[in-house]
């Protein structure tokens, strides 16, 4: 159990990791690629920069959206996702992690506010969960991936608050332990290729939508060729 | 086949007063939109290749990329979506609706779908998927309400431009947008209404008269004037059914000494194109800015009406130059600007009964034109109310996208798609209710008669015609003759 604890939090953890960061860089590069490219062709390179930043920020830090639709769901949403990404970055523990391994450390979670938010995460991601169960509309467009998600976030939050709160057998305490490892391990691995993409690719989404609405000068001929229909009546 | 919120009788009622019931009856689709009829095994081919002959001339592509990766299933945008908020159909969801084509993108067209779906043998688009699109595609009003609700930034509104775009390829689009485009692009009278020259002659004449009648002053319009200040284009329907808009107008012009003119072979400011095709999109712009360049007129305006006014402030640049073509405006702005400079007087107070503005989505949406008639409004009107949401987040008629134009569907967008625009309207408990645009006017007409609400539709111009004090004006003009 140990060894296999060990090479968890070790080899397999930097393997992760990296995937985890490649994966994430992979998809940010495509993404600015492929603007880069679009705004080259586009006939009208004139963008509404002011609106799109204004709109990108308004959903990045969603305060004033939350209660002009569906308040409950949009706070349940935003509260789950402030959890979400501040205990895993600031635990104490996963700092001291970070510290003995690579040396460096950053400001930590006060273990109060960590067990707070721990407990938050996980009854919002049950509630977000419960919610796509109940409402017909999301019930209607909802993947396997869609419930699988709520599930697996919710994995190692269960499992980390056990094993820094709750008195147990040591045996018990690593199995705990491996899953919690293992389970943030594939999260990290599925990030960059599921839906989860969002937490890099959302700040891009604004300026996306603006410049894809400019479409590239005199594109008519072009098509028209491609497809046998030159001179074609309308 | 699902069940849609528009009963058996009503459709029957609706199919009744259409023009050619049996094109219409040999189809399949419950909203029946095919321009004609079609091979049934070739189709899923032949979306493909206009798919790909598209992706690789355009720019959508990586926003399709995007959006495949990011999007999230949330949900929220069903609140915003007022065809969702009707019918209660979760086909209607807009994320289910962007949802069927980027499934196809993805299968199709990127490695990893087209492997797992070789490997699964699943996925591939079938005739039944494109039978869906086009049903799909085509209830949805275009307002892009979805996009600004979307979490994730997906533009729900721009998917449904592109599939409509690629069925109009596979000759899937409504009948009554081609047959105009048509005439509007290679028909003799070169606009959609297929108003001859010398009608239109007739009809300016005829209300060139009417307004010497009304207020004692010769105000004109006039034809082919080259080097003047504006190339004016309206929707061509306006000369048959909204002349007192176009009126208005004219007045405006004449009060403010305005050099402007209207030109005889090309009247008409609509583009079908920017609700099924790009290609027409492109084409439309193309040959009116050619007839701004033929009358040499520095700028290009465009009249009340949402979809005209969005496709050449956007598409013109896009088309014609970039930040070098010549700058589009709407006639709001340009009656605004004349109100703040002082070239135009209103008479305060001249429309004293309840007045409420409904907000063209083409115009209002991206904030372009929010603030600019209510400010006119305001100028001569004593008891304006607003409805919420406006503005930027203002909602819908129910017969934007083209829809307004296919008259077989008058009962689906009066009962469903203009479901919430007509609560909106009866809580305002207004008596005119201005709506500066041709197709927004036309849908509201239809939809306070359908839904009983006792409210006039009309123009910003309409009521601004009233309200014009021309001897104050820039011209000082005075009636030459005693009013009729």
């Amino acid at each position: 159990m140990e060894t296999l604890l060990e090479f968890a939090k070790g080899p397999l953890f930097r393997l992760t990791f990296l995937v985890m960061v490649l994966g994430l860089i992979r998809i940010v590069v495509l993404d600015v690629w492929g603007a880069i490219a679009a705004y080259r062709r586009a006939g009208d390179k004139q963008l509404a920069w002011g609106t799109a930043i204004r709109n990108t920020l308004q959903w990045l830090f969603p305060v004033r959206r939350v209660f002009t639709q569906r308040p409950v769901y949009s706070l349940f949403s935003i509260l789950f996702h402030v959890g979400l990404i501040i205990v895993p970055i600031f635990l104490l523990a996963h700092v001291q992690l970070w510290e003995s391994g690579a040396g460096v450390s950053w400001w930590t979670l006060p273990h109060v506010w960590a067990d707070v938010l721990t407990l938050t995460t996980i009854g919002f991601a049950l509630a977000l969960l419960l919610g796509r169960l109940f409402d017909g509309g999301a019930r209607f467009l909802s993947r396997k991936q869609d419930y699988i998600w709520p599930i697996l976030l919710m994995l190692p939050f269960i499992t980390g608050y056990l094993c820094a709160n709750a008195g147990m057998r040591p045996s018990f305490y690593q199995l705990l332990m491996l899953v919690h490892i293992l389970s943030g391990e594939l999260i990290f691995v599925l990030i960059p290729f599921t839906k989860i993409a969002h937490c890099v690719l959302m700040p891009f989404s604004q300026f996306i939508i603006a410049l894809a609405w400019k479409f590239p000068a005199r594109v008519d001929d072009k098509i028209c060729t491609t497809l046998n229909k030159k001179g074609a009546p309308v | 086949m699902r069940t849609r919120i528009i009963t058996a009788e009503q459709r029957e009622k609706a199919f009744a007063s259409t023009k050619k019931p049996q094109v219409i009856e040999k189809q399949r689709l419950d909203v029946r939109y095919h321009v004609e009829d079609y091979e049934v095994e070739d189709r899923p081919r032949r979306f493909l290749e206009a798919f790909a002959a598209i992706l690789k001339h355009t720019n959508y592509r990586f926003a399709l990329e995007h959006f495949i990766r990011i999007s999230t299933k949330c949900s929220r945008c069903a609140v915003q979506c007022p065809v969702y908020q009707a019918t209660g159909d979760a086909h209607d969801i807009p994320c289910y609706r962007s949802e069927l084509l980027l499934s196809v993108y993805r299968r199709h067209f990127t490695i990893a779908g087209s492997l797992r779906g070789r490997l699964l043998g699943t996925g591939h688009l079938t005739d039944e998927k494109i039978e869906e699109m086009a049903d799909s595609f085509w209830n949805c009003t275009a307002c892009r309400r979805c996009t600004m609700e979307c979490p994730s930034g997906i533009d729900h509104a721009l998917i449904t431009h592109l599939g409509r775009f690629i069925l109009s390829e596979i000759g899937i689009a409504p009948r009554a947008l081609v047959v105009s485009t048509r005439e509007q692009l290679e028909g003799a009278t070169a606009n959609t209404s297929a108003i001859p020259l010398p009608a239109l002659k007739d009809t300016l004449e005829f209300l060139e008269e009417d307004m010497k009648e009304e207020t004692g002053i010769d105000i004109d319009f006039p034809l082919d004037v080259e080097g003047v200040e504006y190339l004016f284009t309206p929707a061509v329907s306006d000369f048959l059914m909204e002349a007192e808009t176009l009126m208005g107008i004219a007045a405006v012009f004449k009060a403010t000494g305005g050099s402007w003119t209207i030109s005889t072979k090309y009247y008409d400011a609509i583009n079908y194109g920017l609700f099924y095709s790009d290609r027409m999109l492109e084409r439309i712009i193309r040959k009116l800015y050619a007839e701004s360049e033929r009358l040499n007129t520095p700028n290009i305006l465009i009249g009340e009406c949402g979809h005209a006014s969005r496709s050449a402030k956007y598409y013109v640049p896009v088309h014609c130059g970039g930040e070098n073509a010549k700058p589009v405006l709407n006639i709001m702005e340009y009656t605004l600007k004349m109100l703040e400079n002082g070239k135009l007087k209103l008479k305060p107070d001249t429309i004293t009964d309840r007045v409420t503005y409904h907000d063209p989505c083409n115009i209002a949406r991206q904030g372009w034109i929010v603030e600019q008639p209510r400010k006119i409004i305001r100028a001569f009107c004593s008891d304006f109310v607003e409805m919420t949401p406006r503005g930027t987040e203002n909602i819908c008629c129910g017969g934007g996208g083209g829809t307004v134009s296919i008259d077989e569907i008058r009962p689906y967008r009066t009962a469903v798609g203009g479901k919430a625009k007509a609560d909106q309207i009866r809580a305002t408990g207004a008596k005119y209710l201005i709506a500066p645009c041709a197709n927004c006017k036309k849908q509201l007409r239809e939809l306070v008669e359908d839904q009983k609400i006792d409210c006039e539709v009309v123009g910003l111009h309409d009521l601004i015609y009233k309200a014009i004090d021309y001897k104050g004006s820039y011209a000082g003009l005075s009636a030459t003759q005693e009013k009729g």
